[in-house]
């Protein structure tokens, strides 16, 4: 579902990603570890095409992302770090909106249920999204991924800054869609959350993808053991 | 839905939420309703002031009583350019060129554009007419709609999840083009509805016959403005790093704009051709006529040749003797020298005007502020070109008035005879009254080619760019 082939970034002379080789099938969550700049947000934005890359190629379900930019994005679905949406709109009318985008029209009601479904409180869903707080925000990014049917899901550190039960109910909604057969490749600092939601972990450290293993192989213990290992090495 | 009109209607919802957008399309809706209330405030009680004192010195002139003719061409009569019911909207030069003249004998009044003053009426900063409000503030409302589309998408991060959508930049681009014109035109449709209501109801069909075609040429070069306007404040939106850099850009562009070049090029247009002064250019006048164009020609010289060629001519060798008064036939060509000489002085300073006028036309492709506010001017009827063209017919009205006078003392009075004879009714009567007609739409349009070839330029140049820099664009910086 999702491929990186010997994809590489570089600016000049830094080497932001090095010859990455990944594969993430339906149904896996592939957490990215790794300390800032280690390349976990340019892998993302490779796989988005929102930059090119200097080598390699990422593909979609074979698609390649830059010669066919707009049908792997009919593919995906995007949560970021922070997400933000058009604060004088509600969150249904945020929702209404990028489904449209997307082809997808759906009626309010469905909608509404999408947005209760994803655990966004019923009385928010028709105020505007400046009264939303992150966690809000980032349950209407799974309605919306829903509501697109997204067959692959990109997040780029979507739970840093939650508060723990927010954080959890995210991860309760991104097992509910790998159960779906989504393909979600998530950058992430949160040990915890990548050993409890990941069905496969990446180590990555100054672009190089260092390590990679199905979460069940290692223990949270051995996890942060060698996350620490390679940090300091 | 289409992408396009989805964002649009995205964008129309947020602008309507925004307290700011509000308030400044109220202003401009006020200020639009104001000016326009004014203009025909202003034009229906100058359009009764002409209209009264048309009808006043036409019966003087009527009822003048009899008198000798030459007293009649210099008792003279008044003339009062029409205005027209465009004219509410745009008051163009109208305020600086006058409204009536009076013709008289021997002398061409100075009225409407008094063409030696030591200034040009072209430096100027106008009064509050709708044609003001749609050319300089309508703008601004646009930078403060528009400045925004693309930085505060990228600074909010909302622009990754747009694209990510696979919606592409030009979508974007049209999206919002599509709904600040949309805004745009909600807020100016009644103002248009009403000034075309107006300009068909009232229009004076006699000077101006096609207003029809007026307004539809000014709608439709007004939208093009207003859109190279948006487009242009999307394209810096696009170009900018952040929205305070962005509006920035976009005011120091309009100060540019709608200031400095236009005010900086009608100098340079004057400091390179400059006008004589109205007492310079009169004295020269006098003295051709005095000294004759070549200098050698005096006043006495070609008097006395026209004596020689009439006596010749009828072969007798007294004037006294001639079959008509030669008094008459003297006057006429005196009045046909003084117009040869206002001619050539005339030509001289038209061909400053017209200089002037070609830098005004040419740093319209610096400006497309100076291409709308010349093609406004033109359509209306209210520039320099009209003003011109309405001097030159009562100029012509009053040659022929000052000729049917003396041929009429040549022909019916004889040598010596001044005070005895007397014209009447008959005579006075044969002055038909000053009617003007503009010149068509179409000749004011090719009149303003370079304007119009400018705003085509400029929506062809804003386009481009806009179609370049989007495919250009990434949500992110690399």
């Amino acid at each position: 579902m999702l491929e990186a082939i010997n994809l590489t970034k570089k600016y000049g002379d830094f080497t932001a990603l090095q010859s990455l080789n990944l594969t993430i099938n339906e149904g896996e969550i592939f957490c990215l570890l790794g300390a800032n700049g280690a390349g976990k947000s340019t892998t993302i934005n490779l796989f988005l095409n929102f930059i090119g890359a200097t080598s390699g190629s990422a593909k979609i379900n074979d698609l390649d992302v830059t010669k066919h930019a707009r049908e792997t994005k009919q593919l995906l679905s995007y949560i970021p770090e922070n997400l933000m949406l058009y604060k004088n709109l509600t969150g249904l009318e945020n929702l209404q909106f990028f489904c449209g985008l997307g082809g997808k029209h759906q009626s309010k009601g469905e909608l509404e249920e999408l947005l209760e479904q994803s655990g966004l409180q019923t009385d928010f869903i028709n105020r505007r999204v400046s009264n939303y707080s992150k966690g809000m925000r980032q349950k209407v990014g799974i309605a919306l991924a829903r509501a697109r049917g997204s067959k692959v899901l990109l997040l780029d550190e979507p739970t840093s800054g939650l508060d723990p039960k927010a954080s959890n109910e995210f991860s309760e909604l991104l097992l509910s869609m790998k159960e779906k057969g989504v393909a979600t490749l998530m950058a992430t600092h949160d040990l915890f959350r990548a050993k409890d939601t990941g069905t496969h972990i990446g180590i990555m450290k100054e672009g190089r993808l260092l390590e990679k293993f199905e979460s069940q192989e290692v223990s949270f213990r051995d996890l942060e053991k060698l996350y620490l290992k390679h940090m300091h090495n | 839905m289409n992408s396009v009109f989805l964002i649009a209607k995205k964008e129309i919802l947020i602008a309507l939420r925004q307290k700011v957008i509000r308030a400044l399309a109220i202003v401009i809706m006020v200020l639009l309703s104001v000016a326009l209330y004014a203009g025909y405030v202003a034009y229906d009680q100058q359009k009764e002031v002409i209209e009264n004192a048309r009808k006043e010195k036409r019966e003087e002139w009527l009822t003048q009583g009899d008198k000798h003719p030459h007293i009649a061409a210099h008792y003279g009569t008044f003339i009062f350019k029409p205005k027209t019911i465009l004219s509410l909207f745009d008051f163009g030069l109208d305020t600086f060129t006058g409204t009536s003249v009076y013709l008289e004998a021997h002398y061409q009044h100075e009225f409407m554009f008094r063409p030696a003053q030591d200034h040009s009426s072209m430096i100027r900063f106008g009064e509050l007419s709708a044609a003001l409000v749609l050319q300089i503030l309508v703008p601004l409302l646009l930078i403060f709609l528009a400045f925004p589309a693309f930085t505060k998408e990228r600074e909010s991060g909302t622009l990754k999840l747009l694209i990510s959508q696979g919606v592409s930049c030009t979508t974007i681009v049209w999206g919002k083009i599509v709904a600040y014109l949309s805004i745009l035109i909600s807020i100016l449709a009644p103002f248009f509805v009403i000034a075309f209501v107006l300009s068909t109801m009232l229009a004076n069909s006699q000077t101006i016959p096609d207003i029809a075609i007026r307004v539809v040429l000014l709608v439709i070069i007004y939208v093009v403005y207003l859109l190279i306007f948006v487009a242009f404040s999307v394209w810096i939106s696009m170009r900018s790093s952040t929205s305070k850099n962005s509006l920035l850009t976009l005011l120091t562009c309009w100060i540019l704009f709608m200031i400095i070049i236009p005010k900086t090029t009608a100098n340079f247009g004057e400091s390179m051709y400059p006008l004589p002064s109205m007492k310079i250019y009169r004295e020269a006048i006098q003295k051709d006529i005095k000294n004759g164009l070549d200098g050698k020609a005096s006043t006495s010289f070609r008097q006395n040749q026209l004596k020689k060629e009439y006596l010749q001519r009828y072969t007798v060798d007294s004037i006294h003797k001639l079959p008509l008064n030669f008094e008459g036939v003297r006057m006429q060509a005196g009045e046909d020298y003084g117009n040869k000489v206002y001619d050539v002085h005339w030509a001289r300073l038209k061909k400053i005007f017209d200089n002037q006028n070609r830098i005004a036309s040419l740093s319209s492709f610096i400006t497309p502020y100076l291409a709308i506010r010349n093609l406004s001017m033109g359509l209306t009827a209210t520039d320099l070109y009209t003003s011109i063209h309405f001097q030159k017919k009562t100029e012509k009205y009053r040659r022929e008035l000052v000729r049917k006078m003396n041929n009429d003392m040549a022909q019916n009075s004889r040598y010596g005879e001044f005070y005895e004879y007397k014209a009447g009714k008959n005579l006075w009567n044969s002055i038909k009254e000053f009617e003007y007609t503009t010149m068509s739409a179409y000749e004011i349009v090719s009149l303003y080619k370079t304007e119009l070839i400018s705003l085509c330029c400029w929506a062809v140049l804003i386009f481009s760019l806009l179609g370049y820099s989007s495919r250009k664009i990434r949500p992110v910086y690399e």
